[in-house]
């Protein structure tokens, strides 16, 4: 093994309009890497575990950036950095649940820099694959991490398909919780997708966690108004406090009428590819009240259909617990 | 005893560069014409070099060089060369080095090798070589067996060889579950004192557990770089050790050059905690690349390098079977450690049964233990190597043997633990002195153990509390080194030391004692160190707590040969005998008429004028040949007082208490830290602000230890999990307690001139014992029987799928 | 399986958000000579502690390289180059980021501040190094300058904050060493909230 540790020789391009970077990016195929806050950059290439020839920084363009009010809710630049999401006064008041999952992402640095877009479609942190194996989702034919001695504490409990990895983001389930909408654009235009559509597992793709496809762009994130102030509950359990990414995230927002909950929406991080949201929970506490009681009703329901491998069976009581605590909180 | 300095605070003349980034590390020097260079490391855990092809990247452009194991001395076996030579014992084995202008050439030159590897067996649980039929982690065995003389704590070096050692699987399957493997099997070490036998049959609450703990790296911020050149023979190395002048040697003898000949320069160190005491391996490539391609060079550790080349804490696969008597005396303990080695180095079973026999006094007590090495990580000292592992699988096992006796666990610790009659090892070594059940009884004041102790498993929601209370313990002390000061024409006082500034600010505590003896005002000093250049003494090395001991010792020394000197010179200039003058004010002075005397510039002046020894052409024939040549560059430049220590007797034992109170959510296996309060017996406290600093860093390693660092390998190819930082799981901030409150005994050692010890290992031992016991307490005593306890590992045992107990004892994975 | 060979793999599919992966594969070749809309010049000019310096820059080069190999500013540490430990951390226009994960082509119309540019013309002290040092907050020393940047960036926008919120801002800094109740000491001593 060689120490890698520079960056090696690299075109820099520096848009400041959005069509000349959709134009880059569809010239530069794949020998281009979109860079946001860089965040989830810099160590794939230093590392020589990805070897793009040129990097398209956006910071430049203007338009990605800020968070803005919409007929129909906010939406939210994609290069709008995490420290903002966090601190926005609009996202605070009405949208808590986003701006706590951002106030949790990795450290101050990393939220200063790192923008929302980046968090969405960063990739997964399974160290196996970081380490530049072979593996699956780098193009080769086996997974590393399923196998009986494998070291997968950190892997999926849900949906695997030949990759184990889990979805590393921290905004991604708050954001399918809110049921945002996704605006992704290129060359041909815009099209819209659901926060919920928008991840896809491997048995979809196995190389991305997203359904972006060439030559496009996720631009902005819409929040509808629906959820705007209903009842949250968002808990990161990972190791340490700063820098680690999440062992199991719960988002929920709940709208409570008459003591009980009308409609709720409850998505768990860290189980599977992509944030998992907890339909028969959402289902069996509907016309509950938030107590004790039901989550009593609801006890083992999120984990149900779980197939752990051999370190990650903790994700499972986890869950359960998590969903406890919200509906407890 | 009232001081001027001792006892008080002070600035470091360091900590201004520090805070405005004027403070060189080895990687901030740069030399005309240097080059970089970069390593090529072993893929694979274990196997053998078939061959290299380098040609293409040595006709870069760019590449300056290449360095191979063949440029090297080779080390008498088992001892590793700093390039691997053909056998791969570890992943990230350094293999060659290529220099080049830039680092990035290096890197891209590295891409252009070709090496051929040939594959061998590997391990990565130290068990499954002890097992028969196991494969061996180095091809001609497993363990380490000494034939000679003793190698330095966390080395491999000739006098020593690798030999087999083997179990039948029935014993390793009884091992594995927890138990006793039996009397016939094979031990590396063994001791035994009083009647064990007798002992447990008097105990009244015997419990036997085992336990695990996982090594963990060292990971100092500053990585292992070093710089160097070579100039008329020369060499001169900026490098990143925690000591300084005892290193020389070693340094010297890996890079082929006289030791008169080896400039070392180590201005500021970025931490080292075991992992940099002595030169280690890699300097040896900094230095013989430098020579080869005769240019200045720069080797700068990354830190997935720094992983695998920068040293790692043993692990320990144990058993204890301890007995308590009904009136809470310790009656028998019965232990078995199974130290992992890594690829290199030493284990720390025999460190941990001193430990605990120290800490516990039992009546009776036997230690069974190997030393094997493994496919991982090569392991040397860490912060209270052996006892700060061992305080953290002890506290929840003593806890329950005390719960069930029905006993206060601060009483059973008090009653048990060492006064200056107490003995550690099986020798039943003597100590300086303790007061450590006073320590302990400080600590429960401090923080309230009474009411707190009644918090106990206290729910809140889904939060229990728990409180938890462990014992530190380090040897803290040696002796027999050489001190040196000068005072200069200019009258200041020039205190020479050869202490490195690891970060404790040491080095200038200690040189305190010196100014003390001869009275002079802190602005009148001046220290004088990290360039050996320099002339500085031959000094300790620093680690293992003992600095404040061993080089207040040194410092005293030379400060009273200085004394004397000034009386000498005085009574031969002013008439009379040396008795009949005192110093004060910087000046020495006739008792009977303080009118009569001497300025320190005026004495040093006539020092220099008479020669001799008094201005160092002449010196006492038992110094250091470092300490000899320094005094050689001094002389004849002031007055000069020097000296070599003499012998100490008995441990120097540093001892810590702490006090833990935990808030843990049973659902997610978190935690909060409310409170932690700590309270040392390491004798008189020099320098208070350093004693904080030791106390608090020290908790913050404890929480490090006992709740979330471990090395993790993928048993299967041999893969380490986490390399880097974030995976280390090093604390931060917000995962440790916000305040500390510390204390201490302050008692003087008595064999320390001031009394002072060293508190920066136990300072860790005391708070990971504090918060397993805590974690154990709020889970209703339950036994992990590991370190690190995480958050996954709560959170199966109160869903009670206890998947990640102790188990099969296995380790370094998840 | 060989790590080292198979970590040499060129993963042909993208990356990050998505980047295009598509036809055109031809356009960068035969268009390098001449600079892309967008495409950067190598001389640029920084402003760093306040001074504007002209360098060269490589278009891949990080902030943390620049400032240590290019202008000899040392005081930035690299403890990881990987955005893990803090060490390096600088303000850009006020605001923390971990140089060595940092264009130096993306601050080139902003105000970069290292630790090397806290000091006052006179040799004053900055009120937060002045209080590192009365509080001994530094160990080893190795991880001072990104503490002192993060403290700095916190201080101009919350010049009394609590122990708690000083915590918080400080936490992008991991310190070895374990000094983070002697460096939260110093945070409070320079927002006179300790005598």
């Amino acid at each position: 093994m060689a120490g890698y540790d520079n960056m090696p020789d690299m075109e820099l391009y520096q848009p400041v309009q959005i069509d000349d970077a959709l134009a880059l990016a569809a010239r530069l195929a794949e020998r281009g890497w979109l860079v946001g806050g860089g965040q989830d950059t810099y160590g794939w290439i230093k590392d020589r575990a990805k070897r793009p020839e040129a990097l398209i920084d956006l910071n430049g363009i203007e338009s990605l950036r800020g968070i803005r009010e919409t007929e129909d809710g906010i939406e939210i630049g994609a290069l709008t950095t995490l420290t903002e999401l966090a601190t926005n006064p609009i996202v605070n008041e009405r949208y808590s649940l986003l701006s706590k999952a951002a106030s949790v992402v990795a450290s101050p640095q990393i939220r200063n820099a790192g923008t929302v877009g980046g968090n969405l479609v960063q990739d997964v942190r399974c160290w196996y694959y970081r380490r530049g194996l072979d593996c699956y989702r780098a193009g080769g034919n086996l997974c590393y991490a399923d196998t009986p001695e494998a070291q997968n504490r950190e892997h999926a409990i849900f949906e695997a398909s030949r990759c184990v990895a889990v979805t590393p983001s921290d905004t991604g389930p708050a954001l399918v919780a809110l049921e945002a909408q996704m605006v992704i654009t290129s060359a041909n235009g815009t099209r819209v997708v659901p926060a919920e559509s928008f991840f896809v597992g491997p048995q979809i793709n196995i190389v991305k966690t997203t359904v972006l496809r060439e030559g496009e762009i996720l631009t902005a994130v819409r929040i509808p108004a629906k959820w705007a102030n209903a009842e949250f509950y968002h808990e990161k359990v990972a190791d340490r406090n700063v820098w680690d990414f999440a062992l199991v995230s719960i988002a929920g927002a709940l709208r409570i009428e008459g003591g009980n909950i009308v409609e709720s929406s409850i998505v768990c991080g860290a189980v599977q590819c992509t944030p998992r949201r907890l339909t028969s929970v959402e289902r069996a506490i509907q016309g509950q009240p938030r107590n004790e009681a039901t989550a009593t009703l609801v006890a083992g329901m999120a984990s149900q259909g779980a197939s752990p491998l051999n370190q990650n069976g903790f994700k499972m009581p986890l869950m359960d617990n998590l969903v406890t605590k919200l509906l407890t909180a | 005893m009232t001081y001027k300095l001792i006892g008080k605070d002070f600035t470091p003349p360091d900590i201004e560069g520090k805070v405005t980034g004027e403070a060189r590390y080895a990687e901030d020097f740069k030399k005309e014409g240097m080059v970089f260079a970069r390593l090529l490391t072993s893929p694979l855990p274990a196997g053998r070099i078939v061959s290299i092809d380098y040609s293409e990247a040595l006709a870069m452009e760019g590449v300056v060089g290449i360095l191979t194991t063949e440029d090297l001395p080779q080390p008498a076996a088992p001892a590793n060369p700093s390039l691997a030579s053909d056998e791969i014992t570890y992943l990230g084995q350094p293999i060659l080095a290529i220099a080049a202008v830039t680092e990035q050439i290096a890197e891209n030159a590295l891409e252009k090798i070709r090496i051929d590897f040939e594959r061998r067996p590997f391990v990565v649980d130290p068990l499954d070589t002890l097992v028969e039929g196991g494969p061996n982690p180095y091809p001609k065995g497993n363990t380490l067996v000494r034939t000679g003389g003793a190698a330095a704590a966390g080395t491999t070096q000739s006098g020593t060889d690798v030999q087999e050692i083997k179990w039948p699987r029935d014993a390793i399957n009884a091992f594995r579950a927890g138990r006793d493997p039996g009397p016939n099997v094979p031990w590396g070490a063994e001791w035994v004192f009083g009647e064990l036998d007798a002992e447990f049959a008097q105990c009244t609450s015997i419990v036997e557990e085992p336990f695990v703990t996982i090594g963990q790296s060292h990971h100092a911020l500053e990585s292992r770089t070093g710089m160097a050149y070579w100039e008329n023979g020369r060499c001169f190395f900026y490098g990143s050790l925690q000591s300084h002048t005892i290193g020389i040697p070693a340094l010297a003898n890996m890079l082929g050059v006289d030791p008169a000949n080896l400039v070392f320069i180590n201005e500021n160190t970025g931490g080292g905690f075991g992992g940099k005491i002595f030169p280690y391996p890699i300097m040896a490539v900094t230095g013989h690349l430098a020579r080869k391609v005769n240019r200045p060079v720069q080797l700068r550790i990354t830190r997935e390098e720094e992983f695998y080349i920068g040293h790692a804490r043993a692990g320990m696969q144990g058993w204890m079977k301890l007995g308590l008597k009904a009136n809470g005396d310790v009656g028998a303990i019965d232990m078995i450690v199974i130290g992992d080695a890594g690829s290199g180095g030493g284990a720390s079973g025999p460190g941990a049964a001193n430990f605990v026999s120290l800490m516990l006094q039992p009546a009776a007590m036997r230690f069974r233990g190997i030393s094997l090495y493994t496919n991982t990580a090569p392991r040397a000292a860490q912060r209270g190597p052996g006892e700060n592992e061992m305080a953290t699988a002890l506290s929840p096992i003593y806890d329950k043997a005390i719960k069930q006796a029905g006993l206060d666990r601060v009483q059973v610790k008090i009653q048990n633990a060492p006064d200056s009659t107490g003995t550690i090892g099986p020798q039943r070594g003597e100590l300086t002195g303790s007061w450590f059940p006073q320590a302990i009884a400080q600590g429960a004041e401090m923080f309230n153990w009474q009411e707190r102790s009644q918090l106990s498993g206290r729910r809140n929601g889904t939060k229990v509390t728990g409180i938890g209370v462990g014992m530190g313990y380090h040897s803290a002390g040696a002796s027999g080194y050489d001190g040196l000061c000068r005072i200069g024409t200019d009258g200041k006082l020039y205190l020479h030391t050869g202490v490195g500034n690891l970060g404790t600010y040491s080095y200038a505590a200690v040189v305190r004692a010196a100014a003390e003896v001869l009275k002079v005002e802190w602005e009148n000093c001046e220290i004088v160190r990290g360039n050996s250049d320099l002339h500085l003494p031959w000094s300790t090395f620093q680690a293992g707590s003992n600095t404040m001991f061993t080089e207040v010792r040194t410092n005293n020394i030379a400060a009273l040969d200085a004394v004397r000197k000034l009386k000498q010179i005085a009574a031969t200039d002013l008439g009379g005998e040396a008795a009949e003058y005192d110093i004060d004010g910087q000046r020495v002075f006739r008792i009977s008429d303080p009118t009569q005397g001497l300025t320190y510039a005026q004495a040093a002046q006539r020092a220099v004028e008479l020669g001799g020894e008094y201005s160092g052409q002449t010196y006492p024939e038992d110094l250091n040949a470092i300490t000899a040549r320094s005094v050689q560059g001094l002389a004849g430049t002031g007055l000069i007082g020097v000296g070599k220590d003499t012998r100490h007797t008995g441990t120097v034992p540093s001892m810590t208490v702490g006090f833990m109170q935990i808030e843990l959510d049973t659902l997610t296996g978190k935690y909060d830290i409310i409170d932690y309060a700590c309270v040392a017996d390491c004798g008189t406290i020099v320098h208070p602000m350093g004693f904080s600093q030791s106390m608090r860093g020290g908790g913050v390693w404890g929480v490090g230890l006992a709740g979330y660092e471990r090395l993790v390998y993928d048993p299967q190819n041999g893969l380490p999990a986490n390399v880097g930082l974030y995976q280390a799981k090093i604390p931060t901030y917000l995962d440790v307690p916000m305040t500390t409150q510390h204390g201490a005994t302050n008692i003087p050692d008595p064999q320390s001139p001031v009394g002072s010890r060293g508190v920066g290992e136990p300072s860790q031992g005391c708070a990971c014992a504090a918060l397993a016991s805590a974690i154990s307490d709020a889970l209703d005593g339950h036994q992990f029987g590991r370190a690190p306890v995480t958050a996954d590992m709560i959170i199966n045992h109160v869903a009670q799928v206890d998947h990640f107990n102790t188990g099969n004892l296995k380790t370094n994975t998840f | 399986m060989t790590p080292r060979l198979t970590r040499r793999r060129f993963i042909k599919s993208v990356i990050f958000s998505g980047a295009a992966l598509s036809t055109g594969a031809g356009f960068y070749l035969t268009s390098a000579q001449t600079r892309q809309a967008g495409a950067v010049e190598r001389l640029v000019s920084l402003n760093i502690n306040g001074r504007t310096r002209r360098v060269d820059v490589m278009p891949q080069e990080t902030l943390a390289y620049t400032l240590r190999y290019k202008l000899g500013l040392t005081g930035t540490k690299i403890g990881c180059n990987r955005g893990e430990c803090g060490s390096c951390t600088v303000t850009i226009s006020d605001v923390t980021h971990y140089a060595c994960s940092t264009l130096t082509h993306s601050v080139k119309d902003k105000a970069v501040m290292t630790v090397e540019g806290l000091r006052a013309e006179d040799g004053t002290l900055h009120a937060v190094q002045a209080a590192f040092i009365a509080e001994l907050s530094p160990q080893c020393g190795f991880c001072t300058p990104g503490q002192i940047m993060s403290a700095v960036a916190l201080l101009k926008t919350n010049p009394r904050p609590t122990r708690d919120e000083a915590r918080q801002a400080l936490s992008g800094n991991l310190c070895r060493c374990g000094a983070y109740d002697h460096y939260l000491n110093g945070v409070m001593r320079a927002s006179g909230q300790l005598s």
